[in-house]
Order: structure tokens, then C-alpha cells, then sequence
């Protein structure tokens, strides 16, 4: 699953530059607001799970293990 | 209300504030604080590292960090070494830092390790030092780490000698066509700014303010040169909590912030995702926004859920600060149609004026020009822009009386308000009609199904161009596009109906925010020279 979000990311979103698990996406010149929506739509479609307003935060999204993090615990759900 | 001081100059109320209160915050970041007197100190040690480095009054120094208490350090800091700062975007590329180095003849560049991979391979023959990285530069220029540029002595004796007419910052445009421009502005046109926005909204010392745009952007001036005018405290809000609105209200809530002013997407977010039920933002007392339209409906939205703050629509090309604003009344709902940009602000002056440079009747459509001491000197380096950019015209005494001219349409409602109606570089002729793309994009973003459009042109081949809408729908809106349109059509006069409208989960913006519409044009022009098509709109 990590995999999956890491490749998903590097390719579409920071165009094929490499991420590591801990490094902060979401500064300037990273991943905007668009990339932001892609990445739900993305996790929403490929792990089918629903993703509300209220979760839209840091703690879910601000790193590649945050969003992995999330992913695991909606699933399991 | 600080005292007036002689001369006023942006970082004057620091030193005062760090006088009366030195223990209380000035900038909050992450949780921690900074006081004004640990931003009085450490912005003394960062103008003598300046000096030491060769800067001089009137030098530029180019800021290059996230936004952040070394960023703000940095700010004042070279504001009190004699210079002006330029703050680049902190996502710039390494050839946009160069373009900005190259441009301005900056004689320091402020950076930090962590943007190291963004920084040129070289640097300008004007450039001194680099400071805030630890380690060297492969480029022949000098590093000066922040510990030894903060454990500098203070500037003491090496204080410049300014006045207020010496310029304090200089902002270049993002330089989407040719090359970017630079917005020059003296301490002068900025306290002056300061003050009216003070005085204007009632601005107190135990307001604390948000920083929510980079340093880069006009709108961030508000944040730290008012609110440190005033002796308030402001927040500075990271771009990752701008993009998550979750968090974002839950940082509004938790700071307790009295003063919001961003562009209409932050708070555009905030009421789509943010939750805003659950929060407590009774403290939020003052919310303004400028830049671009807010959605009608989203600001009724907005303005019932916080029915006791003032809510202001604020504008003003980066080139005047700003100039005229709109109180949005209680109860304002979408059925009242576009909010109007208001009436002049305190100190300026507006014409609204024709093709031939006069003043147009009362209640016609013209462009706005703008004099006030807000405004800004020109732009910079670019003699040929500065002789296009004024309208002047002779006072009674003969004297000049220089305007800014806006290239914003707008009319004069009978209230004395004016209506923004586009550019008047958005004014496009279709089919021979001339059409305001501002106009047809109303006219999307009005449909109860769509939360944010957009309207542009696309070449279709050569000579051949479209009208074409883009649209963000409501979350769990399922229209389709063909019927989007249809229902867009019948609002709107057939020349002036896109040819057709994409659907999109979100659109590219800007650095700040606002919706890229030439990125939109772009990404969408190459998918219609591939088909070919014009579906019917």
C-alpha cells in the first residue's frame, strides 16, 4: 500500500522525483490544493474507502507514512 | 495605537513595540512564540550580519525561506540594514531565484539549508554573501550560517540613516508573459498602508493576526508591518495547513485568531471542508479577502456562519496596496449577485475613466486609476513600463498628479460603489462581439451545481478562437458536462456561450492561490487541437 501511494505521488503529483516516507509534501512548491483532491480521489478509488471534510488534516495527510497511516486504519474500518 | 514617530519608517513600531512589550508574542509559529523583543534582538543581529556583508542603504537583499521566524527575522533585518527586501516564492525553481537575483542586483541573498537543492549554481557579480546555509557553496560567493549571522553583535552604532522615501520592498509578478516586474515600494507607501488599514478596520493591540499567503504576495504586508504597527500578534499559518482545511480551522480555533485576510480560496476551502460547524471561531472578528471573486454563494455561506465579524472585500492591485473595499452586510445572500469592490479607501482617489483618458460619465463603464500614498514608486528598472503604467494629470497649481492605472473595468453603482466587471485585458471579441470573460465565468460559477469556475480562450488552430469554461463541481454534484452547458447557455447571449466546459476536481493556481487560467488554457488547448471538436454549447 505504501508503494502504491509513493507511486501514485511521485509520478502524478512531484513529477518523478523521489519522496521519502517522512518528508513533509504539502510546502510550497510541492503539492497544492489540486494535488491534495488527487490524492483523495486517488485513495478513494484505489482502496475504496470514503474520505470525509473532517479528516482532511496533517496528522492525515502531511507525510507519506501519515497518508499510509490513514489508509491502514480506514481500511480496517 | 503606537505614537507617531519621526521618521516612520516599516520597522520603527518593532522597536517601539519591543520597548512597551517586550515579553509579548510578535509572531507565533508551530506553537511557539517569538517576542518582540527576541525579533527586536535577532532582526539587530541579522541587519549587522548585513552590513558586515557589505550591504548599504538602498542595496536590495533577497529573501528566499518558507515562511517562518527565520523568514521574519530576515524581514526585519534587512529592512534595518538600509535595504529592500525582495522575497522570492518559496517554490521557486532554481532559474526563477537566478531570474530574481539577476533582475534585482541583490547584494545578499537570506536561504536556509533546506533550499539548498533550489539555489543557482551561480550567482550575479552583485552578490556578496549568501546567508543561512552551514556549509559552502560550490559558487565563488560567501556563506554565512544563521548561528554565526544571530550571534552577531548587535547593529548599534552601524544603523543606517534612512528616510521614508527610501524603498523597503520590491515584489516581482509572477512574469507569466516576458519578464517579471518588480513592484516598488518605499517605507513610506507601505506604513501608509499600514496606518489606513489600522485605523480603517480598527485594529488593536490584542488582535492577533494570520499570516496565510508567502511573503512574496502584497496581502502578507497587512500581517507583519499593521499588526506590528498596532503592538498585535500574528500567526503564521504553514502552506501545508492551507491546504488541509480540517486542520486549518482547527489552528483558527486553537490561536484564537481576531484578523483573517487571504485570497477567497483558503476561506473558499474552509467552508466547503472545514467543518466550521463543530468550531468555535467566535474570536475571528475581522475577515478579509481580496485578489480575486469569491463565490456569491460560498460567501453567503461564509457570512452566516459568522454573522458578528466584519467581513470585507478588499481591493487593490499589488501596485496601490489597496484602495477601495466592501463592507459585506449581515444577511448578504447570493441572490444580490456579484459583491461590489466598494468605495474608495481613506487617502485615495479614484478616477474612472475612457478610452481617451477622461473621466467617463457618471454610472459608464471605464477603467480605474488610482493615486494614493499607498501606491507604489513604479516598477523596477523598467523605464519604458513607468511611462505607460501612470495617467498623470496637472493640479490646480500645476502640479502632477500621478494615477496608477488599474486595467480593471469597472462602473459605479448609483450607491457610490463600484462593480470589479474584468481586466481589461479579459475583454475578448468573439465572433465580433466583444466579450467579458469575467462575465461568462459569473455566469458558471452561478449554476447551484458548481462550486469555482473559470472562462478562457483557446486557440482552436490558427486564428481560431474559442470560448471555453472550466467548472469544479459541488461534492456528490453528478451533471454532466453537456447539460452544464446547456444550462450556462441559457444565461448567457450566444456569442458569448463557451464553446464548451470541462469538468475538473480542482484547477492549477498560482502561488497565491488564485485560479491559473493560463495554465487552465494551456492544459486544455492541447487536448482540443487534438480533437479538433466544438461540441455544442
Amino acid at each position: 500500500m505504501h508503494e502504491t501511494i509513493r507511486e501514485f505521488i511521485e509520478a502524478d503529483l512531484v513529477l518523478e522525483r523521489e519522496i521519502t516516507a517522512d518528508e513533509p509534501l504539502l510546502l510550497s512548491g510541492m503539492i497544492d490544493s489540486l494535488g491534495v483532491m488527487r490524492i483523495v480521489a486517488f485513495l478513494e478509488a484505489s482502496f475504496g474507502i470514503k474520505i470525509p471534510a473532517s479528516d482532511l488534516k496533517i496528522s492525515n495527510f502531511g507525510t507519506l507514512n501519515a497518508i499510509a497511516a490513514y489508509v491502514a486504519k480506514r481500511t480496517a474500518a | 495605537m503606537i505614537q507617531p514617530t519621526f521618521p516612520a519608517l516599516l520597522h520603527t513600531p518593532l522597536g517601539l513595540a519591543a520597548d512597551a512589550t517586550p515579553d509579548k508574542p510578535a509572531f507565533r509559529f508551530d506553537g511557539a512564540s517569538l517576542t518582540y523583543s527576541e525579533l527586536a534582538d535577532t532582526s539587530s543581529r541579522m541587519a549587522r550580519t548585513l552590513v558586515e556583508a557589505g550591504v548599504r542603504r538602498g542595496d536590495r537583499v533577497a529573501l528566499f525561506l518558507d515562511r517562518s521566524f527565520q523568514a521574519t527575522i530576515a524581514l526585519f533585518g534587512i529592512l534595518r540594514a538600509g535595504a529592500a527586501y525582495v522575497p522570492i516564492d518559496p517554490g521557486a525553481s532554481q532559474q526563477r531565484v537566478r531570474e530574481i537575483l539577476d533582475l534585482s542586483g541583490a547584494r545578499c541573498l537570506v536561504t536556509t539549508e533546506a533550499k539548498r537543492a533550489a539555489l543557482p549554481g551561480g550567482f550575479p557579480a552583485s552578490m556578496s554573501a549568501v546567508i543561512g546555509l552551514s556549509k559552502p557553496l560550490e559558487a565563488e560567493v560567501d556563506v554565512i550560517s544563521w548561528e554565526e549571522a544571530l550571534s552577531s553583535p548587535d547593529l548599534g552604532a552601524r544603523a543606517q540613516v534612512l528616510s521614508e522615501t527610501d524603498l523597503a520592498y520590491i515584489m516581482f509578478t509572477s512574469g507569466s508573459t516576458g519578464t517579471p516586474k518588480g513592484i516598488m515600494h518605499t517605507h513610506a507607501s507601505g506604513m501608509s498602508y499600514a496606518c489606513m488599514a489600522a485605523n480603517l478596520y480598527g485594529l488593536r493591540a490584542d488582535d492577533r493576526f494570520s499570516n496565510a499567503c508567502g511573503l512574496h504576495f502584497d496581502m502578507s504586508t497587512l500581517d507583519y508591518f499593521c499588526s506590528t504597527l498596532v503592538g498585535a500578534s500574528t500567526t503564521i499559518i504553514p502552506d501545508p495547513w492551507l491546504k488541509l482545511p480540517a486542520s486549518l480551522a482547527e489552528l483558527i480555533e486553537a490561536e484564537r485568531l481576531t484578523v483573517w485576510y487571504s485570497v477567497p480560496l483558503a476561506l473558499l476551502q474552509l467552508v466547503e471542508f472545514g467543518d466550521l460547524g463543530s468550531r468555535d471561531l467566535s474570536a475571528l472578528r475581522i475577515v478579509l479577502y481580496g485578489g480575486e471573486v469569491f463565490v456569491p454563494k460560498h460567501l453567503e455561506t461564509l457570512r452566516r456562519l459568522l454573522p458578528d465579524a466584519l467581513i470585507g472585500n478588499v481591493y487593490g492591485p499589488a501596485e496601490t496596496n489597496q484602495c477601495t473595499w466592501f463592507n459585506v452586510p449581515e444577511g448578504w445572500n447570493a441572490d444580490r449577485g456579484p459583491v461590489p469592490i466598494g468605495a474608495a479607501c481613506p487617502n485615495a482617489d479614484l478616477l474612472v475613466i475612457g478610452e481617451d483618458d477622461a473621466d467617463v460619465a457618471p454610472g459608464e463603464t471605464g477603467e480605474l486609476a488610482v493615486r494614493a500614498p499607498t501606491m507604489m514608486q513604479g516598477y523596477w528598472r523598467q523605464p519604458e513600463l513607468n511611462r505607460t503604467a501612470f495617467l498623470e494629470r496637472a493640479g490646480a497649481g500645476g502640479e502632477t498628479q500621478r494615477y496608477y492605472r488599474t486595467g480593471d473595468i469597472v462602473i459605479e453603482r448609483p450607491d457610490g460603489n463600484l462593480d470589479f466587471l474584468g481586466r481589461r485585458d479579459r475583454m475578448v471579441k468573439s465572433r465580433g462581439f466583444r466579450v467579458e470573460l469575467d462575465e461568462v465565468e459569473r455566469a458558471i460559477a452561478g449554476l447551484p451545481m458548481v462550486s469555482e469556475a473559470a472562462a478562457f480562450t483557446v486557440a482552436l488552430r490558427e486564428g481560431v478562437t474559442v470560448i471555453r469554461g472550466a467548472a469544479i463541481l459541488n461534492p456528490d454534484e453528478t451533471i454532466g458536462a453537456r447539460d452544464l452547458a446547456a444550462a450556462v447557455a441559457r444565461l448567457l447571449p450566444h456569442f458569448a456561450r463557451p464553446d464548451r466546459i470541462e469538468l475538473l476536481p480542482e484547477f492549477p493556481r498560482t502561488g497565491s492561490g488564485k485560479i491559473d487560467r493560463r495554465a487552465l488554457a494551456e492544459q486544455l488547448s492541447g487536448e482540443a487541437q487534438v480533437s479538433g471538436v466544438v461540441g455544442n454549447a
